[in-house]
């Protein structure tokens, strides 16, 4: 079976304009398209490096504000200026783009425009047909260090979906790359706590580097909508290589191919990597690969009656326990019941609360704390 | 239970109350007697008209029953146009043409058209609008201040009464200054780029911002306290500070909207919300003829919602403000009658009675709930015909919705309206489309006899009956489910609203797509040979954007000292719990909005989107 299509689909910068987006996305995932959507509001810079990062085969922008000849274009030229000009750009803006303007955008370099009264089927055939072709995968020689690392991630991810499972390499973790898993519930608000992180690593070492490969389910029709680009606001940084991957029909919130892809970013140079699987459920134990180094599982308050807590596999397992959402009403029942049901386990767990979409909140910091102390406290036993 | 819970309660209290009253009215003689004595009383007094052809009409239409108990339902449950409930109206009289005007009070009337309206027909007993001013609002702004001030002296050319609106580009909703990387070729596009005060000045240059007859609207809400802030400044600079009391207008500042459907919000939400109600407590304390909200449906009709979800969401928007407002301890018969509404207008069926049912549930609401009084039991509102239902397909049909759409606002009586022009799925309206637009309001009130004779025309028809109902049904419903999400923020923290939107507006796309929603020259009497306009685009020329960033460059060279200060104070008190608003006036006087936005996110943190 062929890999599908990968493109992603962004709104212009000063542009809050998702409607139509939000219908055509769906009806693209719905067809065997995996669309990063990247969200509204954004900068072309974000976008082009976005579509390197996730080595999409094209672009999809959805204009209603003007300004659209500008942005295209803009957008084309970060991409020629990064030797990715392999990666296409397409879109629409209803009524606003007009016939002339569409010629100017065309001859700089964009490739198709679609006017309003186009029905979706019509673009669904049309990102099959155009993009739907196997990418080359050949980086230009020289080609900046993301996208060669874009590219290979594809190659393993294609595999994958070809059957075949490539050769693994040796694990040769780089010595300074920490990899810690998240796993939670969906709606714990896994996302938010992680890009909130990424924002305190980058705060707190000006040269860090940090890897994110995030997971979104495929859906039926073998699409997915990986969505996580769009509420991680900090993560949208040059020090940050995000990756968003599909489960490609795997149960347990990961990918056939996401051990690959981890061995291959672990051992990129990256001082933090992190995993953020799809919502998960009571049984699932994602992080079975050695190269993991910390687990933390997110959860929400709000996760029933206290009973509930006895099937959760993943609190026997994780190394550091997070509940979010800890400014509603049911948070002090959740942290004391956890506290209990912890400590059955006898061993070194550590249970921390945070309201990860509070600015500046606390319990964020400590566990960015927990995560940036010394390798040796790590290996000597667990984390107190 | 949160307030909205309260309102719910209150509407289904009310419903039976008005049910125990009908039959008490059949049952018990005396109480029947008096009913139909009031509407003897009331009939007898409402004055006769004459049509232009000699017809007499009353000017008010009363349903023609005499039975006590439908007396009573029509006396409680609707109420006479201007009294509670309000399904039929907010005043007494709108649209009506003066009672006797001859000639000469005419002609005095356009040199001096304040404080002669009282004496134009009407009630004595001051259930007319304070001010009988055209309901026409047109919606405007292009390029740069002087360009859209230009547009401003072009509109209100017609007009005896000033009613700007005002239309920001990108840059300026999201709170970035035009000099900030990568937002170049958005500068002026949209809407009018404002940075600075002194753009502010530009922008209304050559109004009388303290006259009774003119009022500025401003169309802006992640940065809402901040333009704000700005447009007091620039007043401030050009009529010194006792201006300030005199202002009039409205600035949109609907932050749960921004988050529920436009997406322009810059700050976390919690955040926006102290900086809207500071500036909030601060308008209703200094500036008693400004509207410090206009809560609107427009954006979430816009964004693709159903009728009743656009219905339901913006008064329940407007219940959660109103809350925040009481728990600063603001009376609620100071803010209430501040508080004002923005709703699109469609062509589906719940368009009918859609702002009637509205103003009946938040005049229960507001009295029940709140404790509020006559003036702020008023739900009023401004009517947007939708630019969602025009289409680029023979565009010249839009005429035609656009009428359809203005007739239906002013059967449920809007205070004012805005008609989009025909050529919006294009652009930026163009003058030929903007008058089209503004004759459509004009023909339909001074030309046509529909609005002008008589007040009422519909109400309490059978249709328009079972439309209200379900509509109202509908709308609680959702209050309910919002309520079992914990209230408005707990729903909008769910992303409710928004999923709810998402899916309303996937299932209309559905519909035109495989035709059971005709849209006509769309998908229905499709014009195959029909080859798309050509129109001459309203597009900032690349020299303005860079006058615009110029202007902006000279303008923080020249305060980057006192603007460093200004800022500094500014984080100091968002800091702490203090109303951080006179502390944004001052910035607004010597800093950009990209600088007042940035140090704000500082503190505060940016918003975060949700999809």
């Amino acid at each position: 079976m062929a890999a599908p299509v990968r493109i992603l689909t962004a709104v212009p910068i000063c542009d809050g304009h998702d409607s139509a987006i939000n219908t055509i996305n769906l009806e693209f995932i719905r067809h065997g398209i995996e669309v990063v959507y990247l969200g509204y509001h954004r900068y072309a810079q974000d976008i082009v490096r976005a579509a390197i990062q996730e080595d999409v085969r094209a672009i999809g922008i959805s204009s209603y504000n003007g300004g659209h000849v500008e942005f295209f274009v803009e957008v084309v030229k970060q991409l020629r200026k990064r030797g990715a000009d392999d990666i296409a750009v397409f879109g629409g803006g209803g009524g606003t783009i007009t016939h002339d303007d569409q010629r100017v955008m065309q001859r700089r370099g964009v490739d198709k425009i679609f006017f309003a009264g186009t029905s979706l089927s019509e673009m669904v055939a049309f990102v099959h047909q155009r993009y739907g072709k196997a990418h080359p995968h050949n980086g230009r020689n020289g080609a900046p260090a993301d996208m060669q690392l874009a590219r290979k991630l594809t190659r393993i991810e294609d595999s994958y979906a070809k059957g075949k499972r490539p050769r693994r390499a040796a694990v040769k973790k780089s010595a300074n790359t920490r990899v810690v898993g998240f796993t939670g519930p969906g709606g714990a608000g896994k996302t938010t706590l992680i890009d909130e992180l990424v924002l305190r690593l980058l705060q707190r070492d000006a040269k860090s580097r940090i890897a994110i490969l995030s997971h979104d389910p495929s859906v039926v029709g073998a699409g997915a909508l990986l969505g996580d680009r769009a509420t991680m606001i900090n993560s949208q940084h040059d020090r940050v290589f995000m990756r968003s991957m599909a489960t490609r029909g795997q149960a347990g919130g990961l990918s056939p191919a996401t051990e690959d892809c981890l061995q291959l970013l672990a051992q990129s140079g990256f001082d933090y990597v992190i995993i953020e699987t799809v919502g998960t459920g009571q049984e699932a134990m994602p992080f079975q690969s050695k190269l993991v180094d910390q687990t933390v599982l997110v959860m929400n308050p709000d996760y029933g009656a206290r009973l509930q807590l006895q099937k959760i596999v993943m609190l026997d397992l994780a190394d550091i326990v997070v509940v979010n959402k800890s400014d509603q009403e049911r948070a002090r029942t959740a942290m004391s019941e956890i506290e209990r049901r912890l400590e059955q386990n006898h061993r070194e767990q550590r249970l921390i609360s945070t309201v990860a979409k509070r600015h500046r909140d606390e319990g964020v910091d400590k566990l960015c704390d927990l995560l940036t102390q010394p390798r040796a406290a790590l290996k000597k036993g667990r984390v107190k | 239970m949160s307030k909205l819970g309260q309102v719910v309660e209150a509407v289904d209290k009310y419903n039976t109350f008005v049910e125990a009253e009908v039959r008490r009215a059949r049952t018990d003689k005396k109480f029947g007697q008096q009913m139909v004595n009031r509407w003897k009383e009331i009939k007898a007094k409402i004055p006769v008209g004459r049509a232009p052809t000699g017809l007499p009409l009353p000017r008010l239409a009363l349903p023609e029953i005499d039975e006590a108990g439908e007396i009573t339902r029509y006396l409680l449950g609707d109420g006479l146009p201007g009294e509670f409930p309000f399904l039929n109206g907010a005043y007494r009289e709108m649209y009506l043409e003066p009672m006797q005007t001859s000639a000469i009070e005419t002609a005095s009337l356009e040199k001096n058209s304040h404080g002669k309206k009282s004496k134009m027909g009407g009630s004595k007993n001051g259930a007319q609008p304070p001010q009988a001013e055209e309901p026409t609002r047109l919606f405007s702004g292009l390029m740069l201040a002087e360009d859209t001030n230009e547009r401003f002296h072009f509109l209100g050319a017609h007009q005896r009464s000033k009613r700007l609106s005002t239309a920001f580009d990108g840059p300026t909703l999201y709170g970035i200054d035009s000099d900030a990387d990568g937002v170049f070729g958005k500068i002026g596009e949209g809407g009018v780029a404002v940075d600075t005060v002194e753009d502010m000045v530009r922008l209304y240059d050559g109004f009388d911002l303290g006259s009774p007859d003119f009022s500025a609207s401003m169309t802006i809400s992640g940065p809402a306290p901040i333009i704000m802030a700005m447009y007091i400044a620039a007043a401030k600079r050009r009529f010194g500070s006792g201006i300030v009391p005199k202002l009039r207008g409205t600035i949109q500042a609907d932050i749960f909207k921004e988050v529920q459907a436009q997406n322009e919000t810059i700050f976390p939400v919690e955040a926006s919300l102290r900086f809207l109600t500071d500036m909030m407590e601060f308008t209703t304390r200094e500036m008693p003829r400004w509207y410090p909200v206009s809560i609107s449906g427009y954006h979430i009709g816009e964004a693709g919602s159903t009728p009743v979800q656009q219905a339901a969401y913006t008064l329940s928007n407007g219940f959660a403000y109103a809350e925040m407002m009481a728990a600063r301890g603001i009376p609620v018969d100071e803010f209430g009658p501040r508080l004002s509404f923005f709703l699109d207008c469609g062509l589906d069926v719940e368009y009918i009675a859609l702002t009637r049912v509205s103003r009946r549930i938040w005049a229960i609401g507001m009295r029940d709930a709140f404790g509020a009084g006559h003036k702020a039991q008023m739900f009023k509102v401004h009517t947007q015909t939708s630019g969602r239902s025009l289409v680029a397909a023979e565009f010249k049909n839009n005429l035609t919705r656009t009428a359809a759409e203005l007739m239906l606002s002013y059967m449920n009586g809007t205070n004012s309206c805005h008609s989009n022009s025909a050529d919006e799925p294009f652009t930026t309206p163009s003058e030929e489309w903007i008058r089209l637009a503004a004759h459509g309001q004009a023909i339909l009130l001074d030309e046509s006899g529909i609005f002008k004779h008589t007040m009422n025309m519909l109400s309490g028809s059978p249709g328009m009956k079972a439309v209200e109902r379900a509509v109202e049904a509908a709308i609680l419903e959702e209050f309910r489910e919002i309520e079992r999400l914990g209230g408005v923020m707990g729903a909008v923290e769910n992303r409710y609203q928004r999923s709810q939107i998402q899916a309303a507006a996937h299932r209309y796309e559905q519909q035109i797509y495989d035709g059971t929603r005709p849209i006509i020259a769309l998908n229905k009497y499709r014009n195959e040979r029909e080859t798309m306009p050509e129109f001459e685009l309203a597009r900032t020329p690349r020299a303005k954007q860079q006058l615009q960033v110029d202007r902006l460059r000279k303008f923080k060279q020249k305060n980057a000292v006192k603007a460093e200060k200004a800022l500094e104070k500014l984080a100091a008190v968002v800091e702490t719990d203090e109303n951080s608003f006179p502390a944004l006036l001052e910035a607004a006087e010597v800093c950009s909005l990209g600088q007042i936005s940035n140090r704000l996110q500082e503190v505060v943190g940016r918003f975060r989107p949700m999809v």
